[in-house]
């Protein structure tokens, strides 16, 4: 387990503020409509309209309607060719920019795990069966990781490097994580983080033919759970070094207090069973914050709704947390692989900021194998102030990080 | 804070192990180019390839199935924790880092498991061949091998994503919980990579690559990785990682390769090890490197090796050393004789050299660089 956070006395520990936040995911274009679809416990899946799933056995996923991607975007040719995430990009750097436009980051670092990889398809798809090539310089532009960062960055005018982390499912919560670590450590001042991922059919049938996603409804943590549904989503973050935002009379709507990374090395695909990897993680966030499991008053964790991965965090959190209020909100609007960590580091972040827990929808029993206290179907008021978000990804990645609602 | 450099690995098309493949390149050999071909293409495609003997090191229970970009990244990590001579045992896991870089990751398997969806539809898709086409998959595999717990990152970007790598390590060794980095850069060749280049108008027929010419006719597509090893103290002192910058257009790529270098070049900078490939690059870094530091030696392994994109920066590191170790340069092959830069046209000694810097730039709109110094 690495405390990535945990610096020694020699080291600078800079406390880090979250300035600003923006989201776009099948629960809503912008914060507002996402606090509102997380308060109403809004189910965001349905058939998926993008590619034919006739031969997949799930069906469904969380999608973001391309009239809500493209409304108030730029219309002109260039935009047009843009990939699907350039769009979902655009939309949460403006929202970020809204709330602070002076915001200039000295890095940016974002999580994806599969790029313009529709682009791809469409590229391969034609030359396969001759069809019409006109626009493959097009689609080959568009597809490379970084592209939809630097697309974002470019119509904004911000000119920071680009580091895009592909840590599979745990991308989005690596690329804060270690955003969290380049400031405390005192290195940067100021740091966008983040993570997207567009739904794509080649991901999709991978996910189909694992028989990880489901034909049913996203169950997490049920007992009668039978995998995944699919998302896709785009969401950063502005972390700035606490008291330089504070000097310059920036808003702090929460803090980043602790990250922690492993790898479990156990199988490509599959989570060590015991739990092991999950629980180096958390362990590693609780330390870097030096804070107790005591403290942490909710967990979003990742909760895919396989049976291996919530078996393997069920566990781990049991074994860490006596009673703490968890819930998967992938129930509500699929798995967005590489934007996972950072679309549910914003669920948070709404959490703390206005006193509620998401809920884990489609909840119907609870599992023997572990102890878990879920938010079931409904989200409910509570008080919070220590919020912890877990990622865990194919090749055995595991990340957890520790939000902390702002106080003086 | 600088870092040093303890051990390195090196696959290439000229074989592996560092000193055999550097030996070769003072010799002026470069490597040989074989044919790649698509039943559904109409086109075949010039590339250099990683003879298979280059692979001894990475035979693996855990490799059995793995794309061969995986095999690259095993050996090259290998042979630099060999070099270092580090073992990774319980006392060490979490304290060891490690960050895969690429660009295009396991491209072989990806096109093998979505022609099946295509040609046969999404009931033929092979559950054993989808963990494979994930981008950290060669990460994760070398991380079991190795036996590394803590923490593992894959980066992706375009040529430049072994240095943002290694800049990556820096931030992450500023952690003093964090002994050792192992950063691994590692690319491998298909028929659609080629096709999709060309369409880019960025590949060329048949070698040679012709470096700093004014006619950017093109670069012949290579495979392998590179391995480096960061830590703490060593004869190599990485001095400072830039944390790199971005083009919008190709014609910017001249502005922020100078930024680069103006930044790193505050003391004398003895040699440079180019990214010029046959590209656009060329006349990018060819005009920057004329403004900035028009006195060093420029060198590029290009010609020799081949683009290999996700393991290039790796490489042009490994290069870098080399020539701060053995005070000589390679010459370079194939350069325009009208380029006014201090190209080594034959085997030169660099006697004096103490500083050398690597530049990185990208053809998909990424740029880096970092400076290295002996101590």
């Amino acid at each position: 387990m690495a405390q990535a956070g945990n610096t020694n006395e020699s080291n600078i520990s800079a406390r880090v503020a979250v300035v600003a936040a923006g989201v776009v995911s099948p629960l809503g274009v912008g914060l507002t409509e996402t606090l509102q679809s997380l308060r109403n416990a809004r189910d965001c899946v349905s058939p998926v309209t993008r590619f034919s799933v006739a031969q997949c056995r799930c069906k469904t996923a969380g999608q973001v309607p391309d009239n809500r991607l493209l409304a108030g975007q730029d219309e002109g040719r260039r935009s047009r060719r843009l990939h699907r995430s350039s769009h979902m990009m655009i939309h949460a750097l403006k929202e970020v920019l809204t709330q602070e436009p002076h915001f200039k980051p000295e890095l940016t670092i974002i999580g994806t795990t599969s790029g313009g990889m529709s682009y791809g398809e469409r590229y391969y798809r034609s030359l396969r069966q001759s069809e019409d090539l006109r626009h493959a310089p097009t689609w080959i532009a568009n597809y490379p990781a970084q592209k939809p960062v630097i697309d974002a960055q470019e119509i904004f005018g911000i000119s920071a490097p680009c580091q895009v982390i592909a840590n599979a499912c745990a991308s989005g919560t690596n690329a804060i994580g270690h955003a969290f670590e380049c400031v405390r450590s005192g290195r940067y001042q100021r740091v966008l983080a983040g993570g997207y991922d567009a739904l794509s059919e080649m991901v999709f049938v991978g996910f189909d033919s694992l028989q990880a996603s489901t034909p049913d409804k996203c169950r997490p943590f049920d007992r009668h759970r039978t995998g995944m549904v699919l998302g896709e989503g785009a969401a950063i973050l502005a972390l700035e070094n606490f008291a330089a935002a504070q000097e310059r009379g920036a808003p702090v709507l929460a803090e980043i207090i602790g990250y922690g990374i492993s790898t479990d090395n156990f199988h490509i695909t599959q989570p060590n069973p015991s739990g092991i990897g999950p629980q180096q993680a958390m362990e590693g966030a609780l330390q870097s914050a030096q804070v107790s499991a005591k403290e942490v008053d909710y967990i979003n964790a990742h909760g895919t709704a396989t049976v291996f991965n919530d078996a393997a965090e069920g566990k781990a959190i049991s074994k860490l947390f006596n009673g703490v209020p968890v819930s998967s909100t992938k129930s509500m609007m699929g798995h967005s692989l590489g934007a996972a960590g950072a679309v549910e580091a914003v669920f948070c972040l709404l959490a703390l900021q206005h006193q509620f827990l998401p809920s884990n929808i489609n909840f119907t029993a609870s599992d023997d194998d572990f102890d878990l206290n879920i938010v079931a179907n409904e989200a409910r008021p509570a008080v919070l102030h220590a919020v912890l978000s877990n990622s865990f990804g194919f090749g055995g990645t595991n990340a957890s990080i520790l939000m902390r609602s702002f106080k003086e | 804070m600088s870092l040093a450099i303890a051990g390195m690995g090196w696959i290439t098309p000229l074989g592996s192990g560092v000193d055999s493949v550097w030996e070769q390149l003072l010799h002026g050999d470069e490597a040989f180019a074989t044919t790649i071909t698509e039943e559904f293409g109409d086109r075949s495609y010039s590339v250099f390839r990683v003879p298979e003997s280059a692979l001894k090191s990475a035979a693996h229970p855990r490799l059995r199935r793995a794309s061969v970009i995986s095999r690259f990244a095993a050996a090259a990590g290998l042979d630099a924790l060999n070099a270092a001579g580090l073992k990774i045992d319980s006392h060490n896991a979490q304290r060891t880092a490690l960050i895969f870089a690429t660009s295009n990751g396991g491209v072989i398997y990806t096109k093998r498991f979505y022609r099946d969806v295509v040609s046969a539809g999404a009931q033929s898709a092979s559950p054993l061949l989808f963990p494979e086409t994930v981008f950290n998959a060669p990460a994760s595999h070398l991380a079991a091998i190795l036996g590394i717990s803590g923490a593992t990152y894959t980066l992706v970007g375009d040529g430049a994503v072994g240095l943002l790598a290694i800049k990556m390590a820096e931030d992450l060794m500023a952690n003093e919980a964090i002994d050792y980095c192992l950063v691994v850069g590692a690319e491998e060749i298909d028929w659609l990579l080629c096709d999709a280049y060309r369409r880019w108008r960025l590949l060329r027929a048949a070698p040679p690559i012709e470096p700093f010419s004014k006619q950017n006719r093109g670069m012949i597509l290579s495979e392998g990785a590179g391995a480096i090893l960061v830590a703490r103290e060593g004869p190599f002192i990485v001095e400072c990682a830039h944390p790199g910058g971005y083009f919008a257009r190709r014609a910017e790529a001249e502005e922020t390769l100078k930024r680069i270098l103006r930044d790193l070049s505050q003391g004398e900078i003895d040699l440079v090890v180019a990214g010029a490939n046959g590209t656009f690059v060329d006349e990018a870094e060819y005009r920057a490197l004329k403004a900035v530091v028009p006195n060093a030696f420029v060198y590029t392994a290009k010609p020799a090796l081949g683009e290999s994109v996700g393991a290039a920066g790796l490489w042009q590191v490994i290069l870098a050393v080399q020539a701060l170790r053995f005070a000589e340069l390679p010459p370079v092959l194939h350069a325009d004789p009208a380029c006014s830069l201090r190209l080594p046209r034959s085997r030169m000694p660099v006697a004096k050299a103490r500083r050398a810097m690597v530049l990185s730039c990208g053809l998909n709109q990424q740029a880096a660089g970092l400076c290295l110094a002996i101590r």
